[in-house]
């Protein structure tokens, strides 16, 4: 038995038939093809999954896909700019490397966008803190603290110039 | 596969009354759901297998932080809701620290007050600063409705005193004693660890006495619990060598912890102690924070 469920994934309007209880994980990865999206635990510990709904970050592997109808969902592919265009802390991650094995890599983004959003200015402890619900198993943590404090400069300054 | 298979011939039901949660709830192999933080982890499992899920997130009455004097946190609160809430952050300290400390931004996000609660985990983080809090519990059901200490809901690991028909609507905190502070202090090996011991203290210094003096602890008991007799050592006293360490054995005689993957009885012991006495030391010392 599906069911119907719409809602708004990077700015686009989609309607898709669902299993009731389907995770949101299962629903961008399967029918909407949007596979940036990983998921490492199934228990949101790893934070690979995260995606933001109406702009805040969750576990997308914990997130009924019937909790999302009528709101919006960003995935890491709606984190950057028309026509591939990088976002500053996807471009700071491939400056400092903040990226081995690649496979946490769209969660921790999507996760460091949402805290520079409502922290602009962090100090190292709070973007440790912030990225405490995503996990880097390659243990990359020096590399992508770095970018997330030169994100946030790079952001600062863009701001500034404005 | 088989798993999948289960899993997409679960109801999800999203009502919008509380009679109809009530009306859905009567069915057989029915759960309640709020933010789905350990709900959605033990159906993947297997760990529970139910026919039809029941979310609550849309019924208003579960909903809405009020403060004045004192309080009331609708059961549908999220935890991140907690932590942004400076009214409550400013009169109830350490239930904004534990809050913060409570797993990461996303599941901050998703999980509320009242599956933190109604979970009745021994570990359960919002838990500790409540008791000590002397929180109140608004219950639910076609019955009418009821007021229980907070206590009153943990009846053992996993289990409440919920009657079967019964749904948690808010938790409600009396205006703290004037000039009393409160801290939560808790242990985890990283960061997003379950809490392997933590405290929660809430008191006040009056002409160098312990006053008011409120101590409870999550993970230590099957259940998060008040420690009287830590209380009792305290009451009264000055926080002074003697006091604080006839309290740190109070504490590590009355806690009833286990061992387990994560920590043995003793070094939950030992947690608890040491945390009473740090506790006490940063709120006498007047760096309450």
């Amino acid at each position: 038995m599906k069911v119907e469920c719409a809602f708004v994934v990077n700015g686009e309007p989609v309607c898709v038939d669902v299993a009731p209880a389907a995770r949101l994980v299962d629903v961008l990865r399967g029918p909407l093809g949007l596979t940036g999206t990983k998921e490492g635990c199934g228990n949101g510990e790893c934070g690979a999954c995260t995606v933001l709904v109406d702009g805040e970050p969750v576990n997308a592997c914990l997130f009924p896909v019937l909790e999302v109808e009528g709101r919006e969902v960003t995935t890491i592919e709606g984190i950057g700019g028309p026509g591939g265009a990088l976002s500053p802390v996807q471009e700071a991650f491939v400056r400092h490397g903040g990226i081995q094995c690649g496979f946490c890599t769209p969660g921790m983004i999507v996760t460091a966008t949402s805290l520079l959003r409502s922290n602009p200015d962090p100090s190292d402890d709070e973007i440790r803190d912030g990225l405490r619900g995503n996990l880097c198993r390659c243990t990359g943590y020096v590399q992508i603290v770095d970018s997330v404090r030169e994100a946030a400069k790079a952001m600062r300054e863009e701001g500034a110039d404005e | 596969m088989a798993a999948g298979m289960r899993r997409s011939a679960i109801e999800y039901h999203r009502p919008e009354r509380l009679a109809d949660v009530f009306e859905l709830r009567g069915a057989p192999d029915t759960w309640l759901v709020a933010g789905g933080t350990d709900l959605m982890v033990r159906v993947r499992e297997g760990a529970v297998r139910p026919r039809a899920i029941v979310s609550l997130r849309r019924i208003p009455e579960l909903g809405g932080i009020e403060v004045a004097d004192g309080a009331r946190i609708g059961a549908l609160t999220r935890v991140s809701q907690i932590v942004r809430d400076g009214r409550l952050g400013e009169r109830w300290t350490a239930l904004a620290l534990a809050a913060r400390s409570l797993g990461s931004a996303q599941i901050r996000n998703m999980a509320t007050v009242g599956g933190n609660l109604c979970n009745a985990s021994p570990c359960a983080d919002l838990a500790p600063p409540l008791l000590a809090a002397d929180a109140r519990a608004t219950v639910v059901s076609p019955r009418g409705s009821r007021e229980m200490d907070l206590a009153d809901l943990f009846e053992g690991p996993r289990v409440t005193a919920l009657a079967p028909d019964e749904v948690l609507q808010d938790i409600r905190l009396g205006a703290p004693p004037a000039g009393s502070r409160s801290i939560f202090l808790k242990k985890g090996r990283v960061a997003m660890d379950i809490a392997l011991a933590s405290i929660s203290v809430q008191l006040l210094v009056d002409s160098g006495c312990l006053r008011s003096v409120r101590v409870a602890a999550g993970s230590l008991a099957p259940t998060p619990v008040r420690l009287r007799r830590v209380e009792a050592a305290l009451e009264g006293k000055p926080p002074d060598e003697d006091v604080l360490s006839l309290a740190r054995a109070a504490a590590c005689e009355e806690v009833r912890p286990i061992s387990d993957v994560r920590a043995s009885a003793d070094y939950r012991r030992h947690l608890a102690g040491a945390f009473v006495e740090r506790a006490v030391r940063s709120l006498a010392g007047g760096n309450g924070r």
